[in-house]
């Protein structure tokens, strides 16, 4: 018997965290004139631990549509890859997944 | 990058003395450099984390502003440092002196490495930034500046074939 749950609270809860899940957060790579194609692949190979298949499809997806979601998690670990997108040189955002 | 390798940069006594000369005022810009001061170079070396949230943004560039701006200082450092003996030219030198065009050998390490290429990419855009490149297509021929900015992509662009070989 849950005699001091709060059922109203409980509710909300759960419908705040089920948003979450379905809306995960993403860190994205914006194209810029400046940064060399093979700069950006060796970014997302040396960060990343991508390969360089994915890496290389990666940059091209920033290149040819303008931006590209590299990663996809919790809020802090976006800001910890964007951060360190900034810290190559990359310009990175953050934000949630679109609906 | 594999850890342990080495990547020999060669250039000319010319080309040291010049990108030394580069990254000292590259170093002189970054000396108690803040994005508040308005400076559109270094806005662009800490710039917005969020496209439609500005307060989130600002958050953001508070926590992060001092050491990214930091990491470019100590990276310069680095640099210079690489560059030191290659770039030290005698005083006496005239501009047709031959050993301007010796070649020396840099041996970049790991980390040694991985601040270059962030330097290079750092100074690559505080350039773009002065010279209002919007395009890969924007160029001056006649703007000397448009020059280095290229020479700067073309080794940067080395340094990473060399720093990312599968071999």
């Amino acid at each position: 018997m849950a005699l001091l749950a709060d059922t109203d609270l409980q509710e909300d809860t759960g419908i705040r965290l089920d948003e979450q899940v379905q809306r995960p957060w993403q860190t994205v790579v914006w194209n810029d004139p400046v940064n060399l194609m093979s700069y950006v692949t060796h970014v997302f190979r040396e960060y990343f631990g991508f390969d360089r298949t994915h890496a290389e499809r990666l940059m091209l997806s920033v290149h040819h549509d303008g931006h590209a979601v590299v990663a996809e998690g919790a809020r802090e670990q976006m800001e910890l890859h964007a951060q360190a997108m900034h810290d190559y040189g990359l310009w990175a955002t953050i934000r949630q997944a679109p609906q | 990058m594999n850890a342990g390798r080495v990547v020999v940069l060669e250039l000319t006594r010319m080309e040291a003395a010049h990108l030394s000369g580069l990254v000292t005022q590259f170093a002189e810009l970054m000396e108690d450099a803040a994005s508040a001061a308005g400076d559109p170079a270094i806005a662009r070396l800490v710039p917005d984390a969020y496209a439609d949230d500005a307060g989130a943004s600002a958050d953001f560039r508070a926590m992060t502003e001092g050491d990214l701006l930091e990491r470019r200082r100590q990276d310069a450092g680095i640099v210079l440092g690489s560059l030191s003996e290659a770039s030290a030219l005698p005083d006496e030198a005239a501009p047709d002196d031959e050993r301007l065009m010796e070649l020396v050998e840099l041996r970049l390490e790991t980390e040694t490495l991985r601040a270059w290429l962030r330097c290079l990419a750092a100074i690559r855009l505080v350039l773009a930034t002065r010279l209002d490149i919007r395009s890969e297509e924007d160029h001056d021929v006649d703007d000397p500046r448009f020059g280095i900015y290229e020479w700067l992509g073309y080794r940067l662009d080395g340094l990473v074939q060399a720093a990312s070989d599968d071999a």
